[in-house]
């Protein structure tokens, strides 16, 4: 019983930054209906983001954020106007193939330019450091769902409490008579990238100090985040946070108590399942697939 | 099929069958990669392009037809004649259970479950030790033998790869003009109104994968001979990308595309030379670009040329 908490903890912290990536995927996807295969990529650079100002820069952690923040502007920026803007009157099975040779191109031009070479950020926030009962949890993973929490937390502020949000909500309902209300499109499209890309970002630059970073850790991320967005209902933000606790938790409890090897595969076994006999998602509402 | 274009196609075979009496070692090596890239890319040319569903799964086959040819050589000792229809049976029976989830799911729900598909079969490959061999994979050491010859240098498996790949197209020639095929073309360009005319959709779009994968398994196994071995990094979700990068660059939906875009997308990265590490780079941007300007691919150009010359 006291190994199941500390896994249920461990499972915890990962599930939240699968929320974070998931979050800003069912996003881009709901709003914009835009399949984003290239969202790990927004993960993986955010970690050498975070790797870079921790080792060679000496900033603290979260000092980074700023920098990912600042970084998804431009890469969120650029995402949309290639995989939104110019696909937009095109077969929407484009932005398949586009976003994922952007993901190939992406990862490629860090191998080249970085190398191979996994990376971590070693950090002190032992001052964070959490021990309740047998549950121990070092500073660093303490952050995460932390972090977690505040962004999501603020991201349903935005969402219901602003206009900037009103609008996103209106285009997720229904594209063309937001549009007639008076709603900036285009505005929305890049604001929506931009946040994604931010989110996913900051749990790359979290993670980094948990596992390594090297160029293609988005691969299994954004992965995940599919099956996260899948199970939670496509385009769902409560279904996606609270899917991807669920993953992060049933990943660690498969390693625990069946095998080690099987923790990647679970996931996709069930994505697999849930697809065939609940093609809504968990908590999905029926939805328009057509 | 019009009588000049089986003229070109026999001419097409003969200039083939000549090529590794022109190229030293080398470049058969790459000409026998293109020849069984041809085969694959046509095969996912009769998911994607002619049935309009997606896959990114088309190098988890491509895997278990060599992996199934490694182990059988292991476990069972069989021959090469043995393994490559066993291996083609396998495949096809994987490639029918992926259809499986495929028959009620499009688009991108598709894609995501042939990725998933794709990562699991490359997660078993490499953590299943015992059998698989996981990380260092398996080695074939008998080579495959022809009417008593031993199949060891790579001019044979040239002429074994051309075979398979000719073969291939004669049946991809043969299904997209037969009633299979034009089913298939009505799934991906309406479904509804597809089954509403009483098309088995269901029966369609499970022999295009089991068509597809099953192609893939062939290719695989001779590949896996070729090679003397298997490695699960030979299978990665990368080569399912260069797979479809070549169906997308030659243009999808056409028979000529797959030869087209594997051709080029085989050779022009052993152009590159000393930047042979942009290999990926390339493709990523060559997929990008084509899904943003281009579409139809090479051959949706060509016919946009001809088009606009009339």
């Amino acid at each position: 019983m006291d190994l199941f908490l500390q896994y249920l903890a461990n499972g915890v912290v990962i599930g939240s930054s699968y929320v974070l990536v998931a979050v800003g995927l069912t996003l881009i996807f709901g709003i914009l209906g835009v399949v984003n295969f290239a969202h790990g990529e927004f993960y993986m650079l955010g970690g050498y983001i975070g790797v870079t100002a921790v080792t060679i820069m000496g900033l603290p952690l979260l000092a980074a954020l700023p920098l990912v923040i600042a970084s998804a502007v431009v890469i969120g920026y650029l995402a949309e106007r290639l995989l939104h803007k110019a696909l937009k009157d095109s077969d929407p099975t484009n932005s398949i193939i586009a976003s994922f040779g952007l993901a190939v191109a992406i990862q490629n031009a860090v191998l080249i330019t970085l190398g191979p070479q996994a990376q971590m950020a070693n950090i002190d926030v032992s001052a964070l450091n959490l021990s309740v009962g047998s549950v121990y949890l070092p500073g660093n993973r303490v952050l995460v769902p932390i972090v977690t929490a505040l962004l999501i937390a603020g991201l349903y502020a935005v969402l219901h409490f602003t206009w900037t949000g009103r609008s996103l909500r209106a285009m997720a309902q229904h594209g063309m008579v937001a549009r007639l209300c008076g709603v900036r499109v285009e505005r929305v499209a890049i604001v929506t990238f931009i946040a994604a890309a931010a989110l996913a970002g900051t749990a790359g630059m979290l993670m980094s100090s948990v596992y390594s970073v090297h160029p293609m850790a988005g691969n299994m991320v954004v992965l995940k985040a599919f099956t996260v967005v899948i199970l939670g209902g496509m385009g769902n933000i409560g279904g996606a946070a609270a899917a991807g606790l669920i993953l992060g938790i049933t990943e660690t409890m498969t390693a625990a108590y069946l095998a080690n090897a099987m923790r990647d595969i679970v996931g996709f076994v069930i994505v697999i399942l849930v697809l065939l006999f609940l093609p809504n998602g968990l908590f999905g509402k029926a939805y328009d697939r057509s | 099929m019009k009588p000049q274009h089986l003229l070109l196609a026999a001419l097409a075979v003969a200039v083939m069958a000549f090529a590794p009496q022109v190229f030293g070692g080398y470049g058969v090596n790459i000409l026998v990669l293109v020849l069984l890239n041809t085969a694959v890319v046509s095969g996912l040319n009769l998911v994607t392009g002619y049935a309009g569903l997606f896959s990114f799964a088309q190098a988890a086959f491509y895997a278990i037809g060599a992996y199934t040819a490694a182990i059988m050589v292991r476990d069972l000792g069989t021959g090469f004649w043995v393994n490559l229809p066993a291996a083609m049976a396998v495949t096809g029976v994987f490639g029918a259970l992926l259809a499986l989830p495929a028959l009620r799911l499009s688009g991108h729900f598709l894609a995501i479950v042939t990725i998933a598909f794709q990562t699991i079969v490359y997660l078993v490959l490499s953590q299943w030790n015992g059998f698989t061999g996981g990380q260092s994979g398996l080695s074939i050491l008998e080579p495959a033998h022809f009417f008593g010859i031993r199949l060891f240098r790579i001019q044979h498996y040239y002429y074994l790869a051309l075979a398979l790949c000719v073969l291939v197209l004669v049946v991809v020639a043969f299904l997209i003009h037969s009633r299979l095929g034009r089913e298939w073309m009505a799934i991906r360009d309406d479904e509804t109104l597809a089954r509403a005319v009483g098309i088995p959709t269901t029966r369609a779009k499970l022999t295009a994968f089991a068509a597809a994968s099953a192609i893939a398994g062939a290719a695989g196994a001779v590949y896996g001979y070729m090679m003397r071995g298997v490695t699960p990094d030979d299978f990665t979700i990368w080569l399912s990308a260069s797979f479809v990068a070549m169906m997308i660059v030659g243009g999808k939906g056409t028979f000529l595309g797959p030869i087209l875009g594997a051709a080029l997308l085989t050779i022009a990265p052993e152009m590159l030379g000393e930047y042979a590490q942009y290999k990926m780079f390339f493709y990523g941007i060559v997929l990008v670009v084509a899904a943003t300007i281009l579409p139809g691919g090479l051959m949706g150009l060509w016919r946009r040329l001809r088009g606009s010359e009339q």
